[in-house]
């Protein structure tokens, strides 16, 4: 009787351990890899290049991206102002915007930034919107479901939800993509680049576009602007690059994008934590069945 | 209530007393109902592989169930009150914590894994596991609603810096009320002390000897409830002298 009683007992402790293995296989099964290091650019991938100095504001981009894209035009109230539309939407992927200061009138072109570290990316629970081997982020609208986490966590702001219906959600996920048709089929350039007649808008390789912008914010310098880089190293290194003559706030862009990071705490921290806690109470539960069903008998339960 | 169940050597008589009422049971349905649906849905939004049943078509329906599941999981206990606002203000009355939640968590290893009747005091209609499994539901129904609507109606409306952390809210209340449902789920269906829970919810009745067993203090009466256990105590320290 003692005999058996001490078996009965260590093959359910090894049975156990057994099933704590298994709780955690499935929870390491379910969770991402939290070790992975933010990604960086590779100067070999495709970026496009602004240079605000040259822009004219004559809006072809605007219009170049409209016509590839087939996006229809919106109806707008510019109420004096020069920008129209006032802001990027579902249906409009890329804008000139004014800036006025003491200084003069500057125009700045409005896009998807193209993120290395992108939060849309890291949110997008479908993988619709994914990294482009080329470089930049590319959507793939069948993929896409409509939960719009994308335009949430985008630290500019840029990807719009065109939504069919408010109430059941039907929506898809819009965006600039890099024109991603045009280089994948080998037409050439996103179209706001090719289109652009002074110059201001130019796309090639990173790592020339930079070298090229390097060269330029010096000769801005040598002028007395106060020039600089945007997105060489901003969330992982940008593949629109901007040449800015100011903060970055001051075009409405973050100096340090934050929520890649918390797009990221929540994808591979507190994700892999619920799998780490349904493997564990699964265990628990499969392990206590096991235990109880030779430790209770039914026939002595009131 | 009464009734027989013969068996191969005896018949034994089960005394049924009532425990819960129908909207009680029908409420509890509706939101299992409703729940479980829920999770699913969420959970192909959640796991990454699961991607492939989150994407296109078959996203937009998923998506589109778990509007239709959270409407219904939102209004119920809104509706419940209105057809019994005494009945469910008593329950939450029932789930608010007290001193033999105490003795619970000290006999619960004993009493559940060992089958150990003598460790666990006696325990008001609800004991401190269902007290813990109502209050969290509870909880995870507010926080489910606070973080939910907005992150259906919000978009554009809400700064995003507001809808991140609702997300993760929404997560948080998804990852520990679903642990407590599984709990919920085995004791319900596979412990064998358990067996009259199920009975009792679906049919709002219970066996007479299971609430003298598991819910003395609502059985017999506080001061009763205690006399009763105390001389089992006793009966079992003599047993165990010999």
């Amino acid at each position: 009787m003692n005999g058996n009683k001490s078996s009965e007992k260590t093959l359910s402790r090894r049975e156990f351990l057994g099933l704590s293995a298994l709780g955690l296989g499935i929870s390491l099964a379910g969770a991402r890899s939290a070790s992975a290091a933010p990604p960086t650019a590779s100067p070999d991938e495709v970026a496009i290049l602004y240079d605000p100095v040259k822009c004219v504001g004559c809006r072809a981009c605007q219009m170049a991206c409209k016509r590839w894209n087939h996006l229809p035009s919106e109806s707008t109230d510019p109420q004096g102002i020069y920008e129209s539309p006032r802001d990027l939407s579902a249906i409009t992927w890329n804008i000139i915007k004014l800036r006025r200061t003491e200084v003069g009138w500057h125009f700045f072109n409005y896009q998807c930034q193209h993120c290395t570290d992108a939060a849309c990316v890291e949110v997008c629970p479908t993988g619709a919107l994914s990294h482009d081997p080329l470089g930049f982020v590319a959507l793939d609208r069948g993929k896409c479901n409509g939960c719009g986490y994308c335009t949430q966590f985008c630290p500019y702001g840029v990807p719009h939800l065109q939504v069919a219906n408010p109430l059941t959600g039907e929506a898809k996920s819009a965006k600039c993509t890099f024109c991603q048709d045009r280089l994948w089929s080998g037409i050439g350039g996103p179209s706001c680049a090719e289109v652009c007649p002074v110059g201001a808008l130019t796309w090639g390789k990173r790592g020339d576009l930079l070298e090229k912008a390097r060269a330029r914010v010096a000769e801005l310098q040598a002028q007395g602007m106060n020039a600089r880089i945007y997105g060489e190293n901003e969330a992982g290194g940008l593949h629109r690059l901007s040449i800015l003559l100011d903060d970055p706030e001051q075009y409405g862009l973050p100096s340090e994008p934050g929520t890649p990071a918390f797009a990221r705490a929540w994808q591979r921290v507190i994700q892999p934590l619920g799998s780490v806690a349904f493997g564990a109470t699964l265990a628990g539960i499969l392990g206590a069945f096991l235990f109880v069903r030779r430790k209770i008998r039914m026939e002595e339960v009131r | 209530m009464t009734v027989q169940l013969k068996g191969r050597a005896e018949a034994i008589t089960i005394q049924w007393i009532p425990k819960y009422t129908f909207m009680e049971r029908l409420g509890h349905w509706i939101h299992t109902a409703t729940f479980v649906p829920l999770a699913i849905t969420g959970m192909i939004l959640y796991f990454p592989f699961l991607q492939s049943l989150a994407q296109g078509e078959a996203g937009l329906f998923i998506r589109l169930v778990h509007r239709v599941a959270a409407v219904i999981f939102g209004l119920l206990p809104i509706v419940y009150f209105i057809f019994q606002p005494r009945r469910l203000l008593l329950n939450i009355r029932e789930f608010l914590p007290n001193k033999d939640d105490i003795g619970w968590l000290k006999g619960a290893p004993a009493y559940y894994l060992l089958g150990k009747h003598e460790a666990m005091p006696p325990q008001g209609r609800f004991n401190a596991g269902e007290k813990m499994n109502g209050l969290v539901m509870i909880v995870a129904w507010v926080v489910f609603g606070i973080t939910g609507v907005p992150m259906w109606f919000g978009k554009g409306v809400i700064p995003p810096e507001v809808f991140r952390w609702l997300v993760i809210f929404h997560d948080l209340a998804m990852i520990v009320s679903v642990c407590m449902f599984l709990i919920h789920l085995y004791l319900a269906v596979a412990h064998p002390l358990m067996w009259a829970g199920l009975v009792s919810m679906r049919f709002g009745v219970t066996s007479a000897e299971y609430a003298m067993e598991h819910h003395a203090k609502w059985y017999y009466g506080p001061k009763r409830a205690m006399e009763i256990w105390e001389a089992k105590k006793r009966e079992a320290a003599q047993k165990g002298g010999h």
